[in-house]
């Protein structure tokens, strides 16, 4: 479960979150809609707790922004798939090293590894491109890319900040479906977009955020 | 056991990626090693060294032409309590004129009707090194004696060669030091460097939750990896160099360097150290 209570945040140049309230439920299917600069990034930043709100609380599973420890942040995240705008694929690894990062990061062994990788590459649908470098692979590529690493950890949330950036209709929507079906195993799915017309058609809940406040 | 063979793997990859700045590292910790590394040797080669250039060293004290045997004799008792004399050897008059016709092959009776050679006496001073040694006192008290004429010495050379040997000790050290300084810079620059163009994974990995400990941990290694190449060159060089020395110094003198090797140990020490602190401040700063 995520659950933002009247939580408050403020960038020191100026922008600031204000009383936020929020409530995402296990296995639920959010989009967050706002216009650009209207702080969806800033809101899910808060989620993975790369920033702290500076009044209310953010509590995400058992993880509380007002109790939790600087190195305990590690495992929350590890609970957490994200795929983001600015975060992207290691240039100088291919798609296989890419989505077997977050494994190293677990600790599991090279040879367990392997399989795992693969079937999840198969479930994005990349199959016979592990060796592409990243700009071997296209757009719409990179983020199934992304939706992959973000998914070998068998997350409990996946994050999506604008996963359908530069993506053309068709290609955007093809990831949408593929975050549906992963929600549909469980995960809860928590998607910042920008793309009122993708969004509308798919009879989830939607949550809309203006100058860093929630309407209903 | 694989989480550790992809941070190695790491460490390496970072080194192989900067080539040139990773040189100026090794080079500059090859450096400092080098540079200790003499001290050590020298440091354990000083007493020996004292040793046998006092041995080498001697005084010659010339007895006035009167003087008998036996009050050479009584002279030469004397010098040998001075403080400081090791041993002392007699030269009578006929010995000294059998040296001479010995060395120059001619017998200086033919051509004059009596022994010009006075007595003499040759001193050693002690050779174990007990603080810088202070011949002067010693050649005083020898020249003061009744029967004496001259003293023959070196005795501001010995002086001064101890002095400026252990100045040169102590100089090196300073360098030593200023060097190791800058070469904390030099690696906390490298690491810098590998940083920032890794800052794309490093957003990744603590992206996946990886914890400080796990994104340092390729930083470090590789400024081990850099400091123990530069250590290991810094052997091989000192190795080769005291193997050569050696060489050299046995066909001229009969003195060589003894080095216990086992200081190579804390060479690997001080490079590993160096580079934890040249790592540590890249990484408090980047890695946050
Ligand atoms: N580190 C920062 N310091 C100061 N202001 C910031 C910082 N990061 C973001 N902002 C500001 O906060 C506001 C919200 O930014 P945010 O990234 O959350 O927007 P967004 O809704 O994700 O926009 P987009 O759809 O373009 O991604 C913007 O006006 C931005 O300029
Ligand atoms: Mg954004």
């Amino acid at each position: 479960m995520i659950k933002l209570e009247n939580a408050s945040y403020s960038f020191k140049k100026g922008f600031s979150l204000s009383n936020i309230d929020l409530t995402i439920d296990d296995g639920e299917f959010v989009f967050l809609i706002g216009p650009t600069g209207s702080g969806k990034t800033t809101m899910l930043r808060l989620i993975y707790m790369n920033i702290l709100p500076d009044s209310g609380v953010v509590r995400v599973g058992k993880y509380s922004s007002n109790s939790i420890k600087k190195r305990k942040i590690p495992q929350l995240r590890r609970s957490i798939g994200m795929i983001s705008q600015d975060y992207h694929l290691l240039a100088d690894r291919n798609l296989f090293e890419n989505v077997a990062l977050p494994l190293h990061v677990i600790g599991y062994s090279k040879s367990d590894m392997g399989d795992l990788v693969i079937e999840m590459i198969e479930e994005v649908g990349l199959t016979g491109k592990e060796n592409h470098l990243p700009d071997e692979l296209s757009g719409g590529e990179q983020q199934r890319a992304c939706l992959a690493r973000a998914l070998i950890k068998d997350p409990d949330i996946i994050l999506a900040d604008e996963p359908t950036g530069n993506l053309d209709p068709v290609t955007a929507f093809d990831l949408v479906k593929l975050l549906e079906k992963v929600n549909a195993e469980g995960t809860t799915v928590f998607m910042a977009s920008h793309n009122y017309s993708l969004i509308k058609s798919r009879n989830h809940r939607i949550v809309e955020i203006h100058g860093g406040k929630l309407r209903s | 056991m694989d989480k550790f063979l992809f941070l190695f793997g790491e460490g390496i990859k970072n080194l192989w990626r900067h080539k040139l700045t990773v040189f100026t590292s090794v080079f500059s910790i090859f450096l400092v090693l080098v540079v200790v590394g003499v001290l050590f040797i020298a440091e354990q080669n000083t007493q020996k060294l004292i040793e046998y250039m006092r041995s080498k060293y001697k005084i010659e004290v010339f007895f006035v032409d009167s003087i008998t045997d036996k009050q050479a004799e009584q002279i030469v008792l004397e010098i040998r309590k001075i403080p400081g004399v090791y041993s002392t050897t007699l030269i009578t008059k006929d010995q000294a004129l059998q040296i001479y016709q010995s060395q120059f092959n001619e017998d200086l009776l033919e051509f004059l009707d009596y022994n010009p050679l006075p007595s003499s006496c040759v001193v050693n001073i002690t050779r174990k090194k007990d603080g810088l040694l202070h011949v002067k006192p010693i050649i005083n008290k020898i020249q003061s004696m009744k029967g004496v004429d001259s003293v023959n010495h070196q005795g501001r050379l010995i002086n001064r060669i101890e002095k400026f040997y252990e100045k040169g000790l102590l100089g090196l050290s300073i360098v030593a030091f200023a060097i190791m300084l800058v070469t904390v810079m030099i690696i906390s620059n490298t690491i810098k460097l590998t940083i920032y163009s890794k800052k794309d994974l490093i957003q990744a990995l603590k992206m996946i939750g990886a914890t400080n400990s796990f994104i340092r941990m390729p930083f470090i290694l590789e400024g081990i990896f850099q400091s123990v190449l530069g250590a290991s060159l810094a052997a091989g060089l000192l190795y080769g160099a005291v193997f050569g020395v050696n060489v050299l110094l046995g066909q001229l003198t009969s003195f060589t360097l003894h080095v216990q090797w086992t200081f190579l140990g804390w060479l690997f020490l001080i490079a590993v150290v160096i580079s934890l602190f040249g790592s540590s401040r890249a990484i408090s700063r980047f890695v946050k």
